[in-house]
């Protein structure tokens, strides 16, 4: 039996972090929850965002406008962050919906590789879509 | 829901955790559909990044529309509270602790719907500027 | 003469560590366990870890090799690709001193999904030996290389977050005799899976499989028990107890 005054080495959610240097399942775990956190945060921050819509029209405008035309504008390059851990996300958890489902359990991890291709071509796609409207207004 | 004992003596009572998971598999496939309407209708669509006051509440002013966001928030809400759920149950809790961890969770769904469900009706029923 | 250069994380009885360092001859030893035991027998005698059979069959000398946990046995020198090693005990285990960690919290979990046959067989007399196809031999005598090394549960982030997480050995043994067309026990050992601490805990992040030093695949076995979760959670929903 060992001593309570042992040191236990459990990492703890510290260790989830720690994906340098192991299989790319742990960069894929790692990530998917560090950007499932970061949705979260953003989907309370929208809700917020939209509850403007509320108070008036100028009130939701200029709140909008000041993060994407300024003054606040640097705002775009979170917001570019954002939609990179949304695809990110996305792309990761149509893979493991499909092998919870059982679809594909042996290629986990060319799935993982093919759909982050995809949805990074994808996210190029949107960025370019939707920045080469900032200039129109 | 059965409850077995264990070769410790410990009991262990069964729970739904992979129908749980399954769920969160489901409405995750379902989100891409939503994710991918609403980015491309919300910053696409309207010849701007964002949209603007008088365009969201034309668009909400479409009854089909209405339903898609509430039942977009309703999804994105359970995938969201079932997530964050999953993680702080991964962490040295105890048995106690998650079951209150499962409560909390609950509670801010109904909160997250409830608010979210509310927010687009009154949207949808502000008049046309 | 070449040497390795061996970093030891040392744990004494109080618990403290410290980082000590051995100059090997590299030509007297060709794997880590080797390493090890030459330390032992001519630079300090001290020296605690946990070995028996040196060819990966017992699972006594899991420990992290340059961060990852590994069979000492069968890591050799030549596999490093490098004249230093560093070497501590496994993570998630406390530790009794030095590299030897203590496993009882892991057998006790391995324990509790019972892993051997059951049978409704009375007093396990049976009238004629319990044929198997091929086939249904396939089914699980993939699972049932496992040593019991622990390494998994080292490599599990979960298991290293939560201590009441089942985790990936135990799992893989249910999946093992579920699979198997002789036992009778799935009932018991699905509840245990179906549990709080079971499968839904798993989120297939697969370093389990990375590290096992037997190719037993555990995180695959855990998704293939999923399966089998999965229907039996949605009929126990209907089911009266």
């Amino acid at each position: 039996m060992v001593e309570e005054n042992v040191k236990n080495l459990r990492e703890g959610p510290m260790g989830w972090a720690k994906f340098y240097r192991k299989g790319i399942g742990y960069f894929a775990f790692a990530m998917h929850r560090f950007s499932g956190l970061v949705i979260v945060f953003y989907l309370y921050l929208h809700l917020f965002v939209l509850s403007h819509l509320l108070v008036g029209k100028a009130t939701y405008n200029s709140l909008v406008t000041s993060v994407t035309y300024g003054p606040f504008d640097s705002f775009l390059v979170l917001d570019v962050l954002l939609a990179l851990v949304i695809f990110y996300h996305g792309a990761n958890g149509t893979r493991l919906a499909l092998n919870e489902l059982g679809i594909g359990l042996e290629n986990n991890k060319a799935m993982f590789y093919v759909f982050e291709v995809i949805s990074m071509v994808l996210l190029g796609i949107f960025l370019y879509y939707a920045y080469m409207f900032l200039g129109a207004s | 829901m059965a409850e077995v004992e264990m070769s410790s003596g410990r009991e262990v009572r069964s729970s739904t955790g992979s129908l749980g998971r399954m769920f969160q598999a489901a409405s995750g496939l379902f989100l891409i559909f939503f994710l991918g309407v609403h980015l491309y209708v919300a910053h696409i669509d309207f010849g701007h990044p964002i949209q603007f006051f008088t365009s969201v509440i034309e668009n909400m002013h479409n009854f089909w529309w209405l339903a898609f966001f509430i039942v977009f928030v309703w999804v994105i809400s359970y995938h969201a509270v079932n997530g964050l759920g999953g993680i702080i149950k991964d962490l040295n809790i105890g048995e106690k602790g998650k079951a209150y961890v499962n409560y909390a969770m609950v509670a801010l769904y109904i909160v997250t719907v409830v608010y979210g469900t509310i927010l687009a009706v009154l949207v949808a029923r502000i008049p046309l500027p | 003469m070449e040497e390795l250069v061996v970093e030891v994380t040392r744990t004494d009885e109080k618990g403290n560590q410290k980082l000590q360092s051995f100059n090997v001859p590299k030509d007297k030893v060709s794997t880590v366990l080797e390493a090890l035991l030459y330390i032992k027998e001519n630079m300090d005698p001290s020296l605690s870890f946990r070995y028996s059979c040196r060819m990966e069959i017992c699972g006594s000398c899991g420990m992290e090799i340059d961060g990852k946990p590994h069979m000492a046995c069968s890591t050799t020198i030549e596999s490093l690709k490098s004249d230093k090693v560093k070497v501590a005990p496994m993570k998630h285990y406390k530790v009794i001193r030095d590299l030897a960690v203590d496993m009882e919290g892991f057998f006790g979990k391995y324990k509790e999904v019972k892993p051997y046959i059951i049978r409704d067989d009375e007093n396990g007399k049976y009238e004629s030996e319990i044929l198997q196809t091929p086939a249904q031999f396939d089914e699980f005598i993939d699972y049932s290389m496992c040593i019991k090394c622990g390494i998994c549960m080292a490599a599990c982030p979960i298991e290293g977050s939560d201590p009441d997480y089942l985790g990936p050995a135990p799992l893989t043994a249910i999946w093992r005799y579920v699979a198997d067309s002789r036992d009778q026990g799935a009932k018991y050992r699905l509840e245990v899976a179906s549990g709080p601490e079971g499968t839904s805990r798993c989120h297939f992040v697969g370093e389990c499989t990375e590290a096992c030093p037997k190719g037993v695949d555990p995180s695959y076995a855990i998704q293939k028990l999923r399966g089998s979760m999965v229907k039996y959670e949605f009929q126990s929903l209907f089911r009266r107890h």
